[in-house]
């Protein structure tokens, strides 16, 4: 039987008729059409379909989406605002943090939350906060450095 | 340092912004109308007979659109190695017989994911178990079972490129049994060699099995549309005109019928190019059912089922002088390629091709065999052959050395090749770099002062420190279909060009490393260079980004390109100015002449005058470029005669270990790379592409290892099976060596793979240096640390 969710994704509210056996990954990517947020392993052990979820990181494909319901949703699609890029995205791209791109999603929004709470973090504590976000491309060292340069504001 | 204004500059990805803001369409996010979803029916045995497949109740289950068995489709076979010697083994559905766990048996396409997983239970199989081996050791004895009773007698890939038909069976050369390629190479006199040497020494290696660990799972999705008889395919590839190949002749599609289209590719270090079951059965579903169908991999299958490194047990016999110098080595490698050929007969080449070019052996014998087993396939991954084999030399070269009583440093040093050194098959070294990485990396970990093997004592107490070196080298592209790189360079109004290539963005950031060279060539900025590529049928065709060879081959072909695009400029702005093109210069998007300056057109002036005065011609560059010309070179698999590549990068890497002699537990501190990548075309990719070789090679060193029990993999998850993640990071030294190679362009070449392979033999000579004992085998486990200690303080006693 489905039933009907709302939640607010990017800021906008979203009226979505789900299963209950649906993941909020699910509905993100097939029902809304947001495509951004990453299905890699889906099983909760790769952070690359983490969003924010009132705030806070999760890996959307362990969320079932009627626990989401009237909660805000915060994907990679909702960083940039109006076509300026969030000083995490554009720090992703000077400092090289971005190879094949699939976990980027995830990692951005695991960046945003902890720099929301924490503006100015150790890089070990940047290495703690992204330690459930596996990327195979980089190494993880430009990923660290973009992330710093953020909370050191530096002009990027 | 080079006047150049583009290349070499660290400059931003042109992907980037599509990246980060998740615009960025990969195969999996490709959504079609009316859709079907497909999924695959896998063997739970590792080797059986399959007697009956019933498939009636799963084709009942409303949703459900078709089934397909291996009966339906028992004449296709293809392969990545589909030679007249090795012809294609590979069916996409099982036909008689399973040989691994994980097998392909049916496939279903059904209006959702759901319905066809549900279908797949009502699929009802019988089998008959068949004894199954599950070592190379096991599978060439002579009472092993057969895991293919027979060759594919049909016409291979390579004779259709133009390969001699096949004159015998391999397997007559060999009374082992399940050998599924043999490399057999030799120069000098290796036992004159040995008798000469002042030290000879024997030692036995083993490498593990690894994942690549593409962040994206292998997916495709296939479009047929009935009227046009067109097939248009989205893939997790790299290589889109190869796939293009095999995919039409195993559809028996023309090949123009067959459009591979762009999408990014989210990871592939070399598990991405081999042809898969689930890409034929996509296609083939849509095209008998008239809709788009779409398979994606779970997690679990992607594991299993899309290729392994291959696990090598590395036999060395190595003679030296007593000053180091290598005298004869006889090489041994035995390779487990699973239950298909997988790429078994190219790593157990490339396990020489990339050791011969490292040291001048002057007396040397080697011998690979690749072997059938029960286990998953093994393909291609980052660096194929170079992490195992490089991995197993520089370990015994360090044994070597402590046993002589010599620097390891000075012994590399002492035995390494040279700018201008012809290597026994005739590839030329026009630039070689390993000496000056070889100083750098010493320096870069201050060897001389962190290596234990030069202190009187070894300091006692739980965490130990130690430092190793290795080396490694790597083709920069190599002779595979389609054996050359096209590309094309439009030029518009405003100045500004178009590069159409068929290079596939995997993340190596081949996009932005060819505007970049675009750009450089003719004159204008990268933020002029709009990139169309990964389309079959927009763009000219490409040799692929595997083998390495995107820099240089692609990288030429571009270069060539953006040449004659400019040519054509300055031919029509000569007309205008009334000069020769020899008088001509160009700065800042201007053509000027050289003596009056003042007489100038702006290049927008000089393209949209083309199409003016040329009755609409505008200015379309092409360039094309192939490795090597000499087609009647292509290297031989089985006797690693004819030319590999015509360029080699090399790379030096050294590794600071701090080893917990309580838990066991093994730390990277510091990792310090110098790659000889000739010019680096863009310094921030270049570092990123050894930071990720540098990560995976520590991975492969000391946690990761796919897990098999009888064929059944154990640790198909992130959970179990041990990736580095990011506090794993060391701290690390990204540096290249100060090299031009005069056949790429602007002096580049490979830079993507090397440095995997120099990490493993680094670390395990680290942990060495630590704890005074050494570990034959990978990865460099806790336990196998612990036992070690202990195996070393019984010896004491």
């Amino acid at each position: 039987m489905k039933r009907i969710i709302t939640l607010v994704v990017n800021g906008e509210q979203r009226e979505v008729a789900v299963e209950p056996d649906l993941t909020l990954l699910e509905v993100l990517r097939e029902d809304l059409g947001l495509t951004g947020t990453k299905k890699a392993c889906n099983q909760g052990e790769c952070g690359a379909c983490t969003v924010l979820l009132d705030g806070k990181p999760v890996s959307s494909c362990l969320v079932l989406a009627v626990r989401a319901h009237g909660k805000a949703v915060v994907t990679v699609e909702g960083l940039a605002e109006n076509g300026r890029l969030h000083p995490l995205q554009e720090a992703f791209v000077t400092y090289g943090a971005v190879q094949c791109g699939f976990c980027t999603p995830g990692v951005l929004l695991v960046a945003k939350a902890l720099l929301d709470t924490n503006p100015h973090p150790t890089a070990q504590e940047i290495e703690q906060a992204i330690a459930g976000n596996i990327c195979r491309c980089t190494g993880y060292v430009k990923i660290i450095e973009a992330i710093t340069a953020v909370a050191q504001n530096q002009n990027i | 340092m080079t006047g150049y204004s583009v290349v070499g500059k660290g400059l931003p990805r042109i992907d980037g912004p599509e990246k980060v803001t998740g615009k960025a369409i990969f195969t999996v996010d490709v959504d079609l109308p009316g859709m079907l979803y497909g999924k695959i029916l896998r063997s739970p045995h590792p080797h059986a007979k399959i007697l009956n497949i019933n498939t009636e109740a799963a084709e009942r289950l409303p949703g459900v659109k078709a089934v397909l068995t291996g009966h339906d489709v028992a004449d296709v076979r293809y392969a990545f190695v589909d030679t007249p010697r090795y012809p294609a083994d590979e069916q996409p559905l099982a036909v008689d017989k399973v040989r691994y766990i994980g097998d392909e048996v049916a496939v279903v396409a059904a209006v959702s994911e759901a319905i066809a997983e549900e279908a797949l239970s009502l699929i009802k199989v019988e089998y008959e178990i068949l004894p199954a081996v599950f070592t190379p050791e096991e599978a060439i004895r002579p009472d092993a079972p057969l895991l293919h009773e027979s060759q594919f007698t049909g016409t291979s890939a390579w004779e259709e490129w133009g390969a001699a038909k096949r004159v015998k069976d391999y397997r007559s050369e060999s009374s082992l049994n399940n050998l599924s390629g043999r490399t057999f190479v030799a120069f000098g006199d290796v036992e004159q060699g040995f008798r000469e040497a002042d030290h000879v020494r024997e030692d036995k290696f083993q490498t593990a099995a690894t994942a690549h660990c593409a962040m994206e799972p292998h997916g495709a999705v296939a479009s047929y549309e009935p009227v046009t008889g067109k097939l248009h395919l989205w893939l997790s590839t790299m290589g889109i005109f190869l796939k293009r190949y095999n995919l039409s002749r195993a559809l028996k599609l023309p090949i123009s019928r067959v459009r591979v289209r762009h999408s990014y590719v989210g990871g592939a270090f070399g598990g991405k190019i081999d042809v898969f079951p689930y890409e034929f059965c996509a296609a083939y579903l849509s095209m008998k059912l008239g809709r788009p169908v779409k398979i994606e991999l779970d997690r679990e299958e992607v594991f299993t089922t899309t290729r392994q490194r291959h696990p090598i047990t590395i036999h060395i016999k190595t003679g030296v002088k007593k000053d180091g110098t290598i005298v004869a080595q006889d090489v041994k490698v035995i390779a487990d390629n699973g239950g298909y050929r997988g790429s078994g007969p190219i790593v157990v080449f490339l396990c020489h091709g990339f050791s011969f070019p490292v040291y001048k052996v002057p007396n040397y014998r080697y011998e690979g065999l690749a072997v059938y087993t029960n286990n998953p396939i093994r393909g291609p991954q980052r660096g194929h052959g170079a992490p195992q084999i490089r991995y197993a030399i520089d370990s015994q070269l360090d044994l070597i050395a402590r046993d002589l009583g010599l620097d390891p440093v000075a012994v590399l040093l002492k035995n390494i090749r040279h700018k201008g050194d012809v290597l026994p098959n005739g590839d030329r070294l026009n630039s070689c770099g390993l000496q000056e990485c070889i100083e750098g990396t010493a320096a870069g970990i201050n060897w001389s002062s962190k290596r234990w093997q030069f202190a009187a004592a070894q300091p006692l107490g739980r965490f130990r420190r130690g430092v190793g070196i290795s080396l490694c080298a790597m083709f920069s592209g190599a002779m595979y279909y389609p054996f050359a790189s096209a590309a094309m360079v439009k030029l518009h109004d405003d100045g500004s060009a178009t590069l159409y290539t068929g290079t596939q963005e995997m993340g190596q950031g081949s996009y932005t490393t060819l505007a970049q060279v675009l750009a450089e060539e003719l004159g204008i900025g990268l933020e002029d260079v709009r990139v169309v590529a990964g389309d079959t049928e927009l763009t000219p065709v490409d040799l692929g980004s595997f083998l390495s060879g995107g820099a240089l081959v692609t990288g030429n072909a571009v270069k060539l390109a953006a040449a004659d695009a400019r040519r054509q400029l300055l031919e029509c702005a000569a007309e205008i100015l009334g000069v020769g093109m020899e008088q001509l210069a160009t700065r800042g998007k201007k053509v000027f002449v050289r003596e009056d300056p003042q007489r100038s057109i702006s290049f927008a002036q000089a393209i949209q005058a083309s199409v003016f005065k040329r009755n609409g011609n505008p200015i379309i560059g092409t360039g094309s470029y192939k490795g090597y010309p000499e087609t009647n070179r292509y290297p031989s698999l089985a006797k690693g005669k004819g030319l590999f590549t015509s360029a080699y990068g090399f790379a030096a890497q050294a590794a600071e270990v701090e080893v917990d002699t309580v838990t066991g537990r093994v730390r990277l501190l510091n990792a310090v790379t110098y790659h000889d990548c000739g010019f680096p075309l863009n310094k921030t990719i270049v570092e990123g592409q050894v930071q990720g070789c540098v990560s995976m090679g520590a991975g492969q060193a000391l946690s990761e290892e796919i897990v098999l029990e009888k064929g059944q993999l154990f640790n198909p998850s992130f959970l179990t099976y041990r990736l580095p993640l990011a506090p794993d990071t060391p701290e690390s030294l990204d540096k290249t060596a100060n090299t031009l190679e005069p056949n790429g362009p602007f002096g580049a070449k490979e830079v993507g793979e090397g440095s995997v392979a120099g990490m493993l033999g680094a670390v395990a000579n680290a942990v060495h240096d630590a704890i005074g004992v050494r570990i034959n085998s990978l990865p460099i486990t806790p336990e196998k640390v612990l036992r070690a200690l202990e195996q070393k303080q019984k010896a004491v006693r």
